[in-house]
């Protein structure tokens, strides 16, 4: 599967899993806990004993910024993974069925795709401040829409396709028409979808972070630290850019890993 | 007579590979010329010579004249649509699938003949009526058939007032009827100027008349007036494509004593929806029985396959399964489309498998088929969309026939295939039903094919069953 992979898809590969272990690695070993205040030595420049330096209380940033980075990925990671479930095991499903259940669904994902999505996530976000799970929800539930509206259209024009009613008539059954028919069809946009969907989510997250309504302190997140930080940009300049050269490394990499339009699956 | 297009010398090269020989041909004005061969014989390559359209991998040597000016391929695009045109396969390729039919007509008539908007439509209009597609004019491709699209398409590429007309298989897929309608509306379009024909089909040649050229691997075989061919072929190769013909097969017919019935049918009318599309059939079939449906496109063929197979409810009638103990999985089609009736995502070898463990069959009786189908081992290491049409529908027809089934349909097994392939294909086919004792339902549009083939005939556009048996 890698080995398919396009020079730059791989190259975002690269970049994504060199961060999240760099970053998982520094949690481990680093000296210092994310909340570890020192009045005495803020805003210091980096040192030996602080390598990306400290912010205004005192915190040591690349520690911060590990911690930020893994709490990115891995809410980004879970986002994809349930939305990309959700919206093609419900995009299968009513392709193949039909019915009423084709109609209720339009109407539930034309109310969702009619919100923007941000303001949805602000609304969720706002009742329950601080909850990573409230967060987690409402990100997946903008994002599966996607996904269910690209699978259920690929898998309407399979459906009919000689090859699965082929199958059928021999006798393979729904999981086995499904795995070689459709899933074959569907990985493609599907991964696309997903590489642009990681992005999204690291960025919605860092948005709501930056209005406050996000992660809560002293959790370290890139958007909340952003908004921390930037009263300082002045003084301290070298760590307001850190967390933004952060997001901006780890939205290149999905967007990397999402290759581009050229390079179909054929 | 001026000669039109002059082609001396044409040889075209892939990788050191010679695709087209040292090929050599005039067409004149008012006399057309067919250019006749198998697939992969090099047909389609020298009409894109011609066009100037042959891809930049390709080495091209040999002079290509006009109009009588010899030209490079940079220097055709100014002919292109005005003065020489050119059909591509498969008409839907060629409309905008998005834009609606009389548009891709008068878009035509706006920018390539500089005319103002309404002129256009009205021109388009015109032209539209003309070939009875006035009716369809608000719709899109998609919603046309076979021989309406490529009505479309002609009335696309012509718009643009050029009567130097080259045809890639003008008619691959279309029924009798509609072929003929293609082929006069050709000749009609093509007055004043030459008509330039890339086929593998006999009748079509023989319909356009003027000259013939025959092309084999890249090499020209025989070049000649159509007459003088078509009835006395010099060459071997010629006399094998003319009697691959179905009038020419040879096909044994069933014993009576044989057979036994598996199905009977009882006053069905079958139809898409609510629309029913033939009524009052009745049909009993037996074991080893061949069975052919024949009739025009639209006429409910593949309906009626489908209804007896329950893949489509019928409208009124009885349908009887007369045996006991048959399964769902012994009923089964064989497509038209073999690349898209085989997922391509895996090698032919996984798809056999995958039958194999469904049905715990007998992994002994493969080789044998197969060698039977005439299909070499090699070619279950690689997917579908690395094998021909033609061993495609081999490997198709070994993959039915492995389940033992009781009735197989197979609709229009042969119609997107060359000559050679589709009589060996039909013959195969035909041979492994009788020794398996599975009754064969063929649909087809060639009455030829299904006259040669078949024990029984239902002629549905005359809505009665008629049996010839």
């Amino acid at each position: 599967m890698i080995l398919q992979l396009k020079i730059n898809q791989k190259v975002g590969v690269g970049l994504l899993l060199g961060l999240l272990l760099v970053a998982s690695s520094i949690v481990q070993l680093s000296p210092y806990h994310i909340a570890d205040q020192d009045l005495s030595g803020r805003l210091l420049a980096p040192s030996a004993e602080h390598w990306l330096g400290t912010d205004h209380f005192g915190r040591d940033m690349l520690t911060r910024i590990a911690s930020a980075i893994q709490l990115s990925f891995v809410l980004s990671f879970f986002c994809v993974l349930t939305s990309a479930t959700l919206g093609v095991s419900l995009g299968v499903i009513t392709a193949w069925k039909g019915g009423r259940m084709a109609l209720g669904m339009d109407v539930i994902v034309n109310i969702l795709l009619a919100l923007p999505g941000l303001v949805l996530v602000l609304l969720f976000a706002a009742i329950v401040p601080g909850s990573l799970l409230v967060l987690y929800l409402a990100i997946t539930l903008t994002q599966w829409v996607e996904y269910f509206r690209v699978s259920r259209a690929i898998t309407n024009t399979i459906i009919n396709s000689p090859a699965r009613q082929l199958s059928q008539m021999m006798g393979f059954g729904p999981w086995y028409q499904f795995r070689r028919h459709i899933w074959p069809e569907l990985t493609h946009s599907i991964l696309t979808l997903a590489s642009f969907g990681g992005a999204n989510a690291i960025l919605t997250m860092a948005s709501l972070g930056f209005v406050y309504v996000g992660i809560q302190p002293p959790l370290a997140e890139l958007g909340l630290m952003s908004v921390e930080l930037f009263p300082y940009y002045a003084q301290a300049p070298w760590i307001l850019v850190q967390p933004l050269i952060a997001i901006a490394t780890l939205v290149f990499g999905f967007h990397l890993l999402a290759g581009n339009k050229h390079d179909g699956a054929h | 007579m001026t000669a039109l297009i002059k082609v001396h010398d044409l040889t075209i090269h892939y990788q050191g590979k010679c695709l087209v020989n040292k090929v050599s041909f005039s067409v004149q004005q008012g006399r057309p010329l067919t250019i006749l061969g198998q697939t992969g014989s090099g047909k389609t390559l020298v009409a894109k010579a011609i066009m100037g359209l042959l891809p930049s991998v390709l080495e091209a040597s040999g002079t290509v004249e006009v109009f009588g000016k010899p030209v490079m391929a940079q220097s055709r695009s100014p002919l292109w649509g005005k003065s020489i045109t050119m059909l591509p396969q498969e008409p839907w390729h060629s409309l905008d699938p998005l834009m609606v039919n009389y548009q891709q007509v008068s878009e035509v008539y706006e920018s390539v003949k500089g005319e103002d908007g309404e002129a256009a439509f009205n021109h388009a209009i015109d032209d539209l009526t003309h070939l009875g597609l006035k009716g369809s004019a608000l719709k899109r491709p998609t919603e046309l058939s076979g021989g309406m699209a490529q009505r479309l398409a002609i009335a696309s590429a012509t718009a643009g007032g050029a009567n130097l007309l080259i045809a890639d298989e003008p008619t691959k897929g279309l029924d009798s009827s509609r072929r003929d309608d293609i082929i006069q509306l050709l000749q009609r379009s093509a007055q004043g100027g030459s008509l330039l024909t890339i086929t593998h089909d006999i009748d079509v040649a023989q319909q356009l008349g003027g000259d013939i050229l025959v092309i084999k691997d890249g090499e020209m075989i025989e070049a000649g007036s159509a007459e003088s061919v078509l009835t006395n072929p010099q060459a071997e190769y010629t006399k094998a494509l003319i009697y691959a013909a179905p009038q020419y097969w040879q096909i044994e017919k069933l014993r009576k004593t044989e057979r036994k019935a598996i199905l009977s049918v009882t006053d069905l009318t079958i139809g898409r929806g609510k629309d029913a599309l033939a009524s009052g059939l009745n049909l009993t079939c037996h074991t080893g029985e061949i069975i052919g449906v024949v009739g025009d496109s639209g006429c409910g063929k593949s309906t009626f396959g489908d209804t007896l197979l329950g893949l489509l409810p019928p409208l009124k009638g009885e349908i009887k399964p007369l045996l006991a103990n048959t399964k769902s999985h012994q009923w089964l089609k064989l497509f038209q489309d073999p690349p898209s009736s085989l997922s391509a995502h895996v090698t032919l070898q996984t798809l056999l498998n995958d039958l194999v463990k469904l049905h715990k069959l007998d992994t002994q009786k493969i080789a044998p088929l197969m060698e039977k189908l005439n299909l070499p081992e090699s070619i279950l290491q690689r997917s579908a969309k690395d094998v021909s049409g033609g061993e495609l529908q081999r490997f198709s027809i070994l993959r039915a026939l492995l389940l033992e089934p009781v009735f197989l349909f197979a609709d229009e097994p042969t119609s997107r295939l060359d000559p050679f392939i589709a009589k060996e294909i039909t013959e195969l086919l035909i041979a492994l039903a009788r020794e398996q004792g599975c009754a064969l339902l063929i649909v087809s549009h060639d009455p030829a094919l299904i006259d040669k083939c078949c024990d029984t005939v239902i002629r549905l556009d005359q809505q009665k069953h008629k049996s010839v048996a």
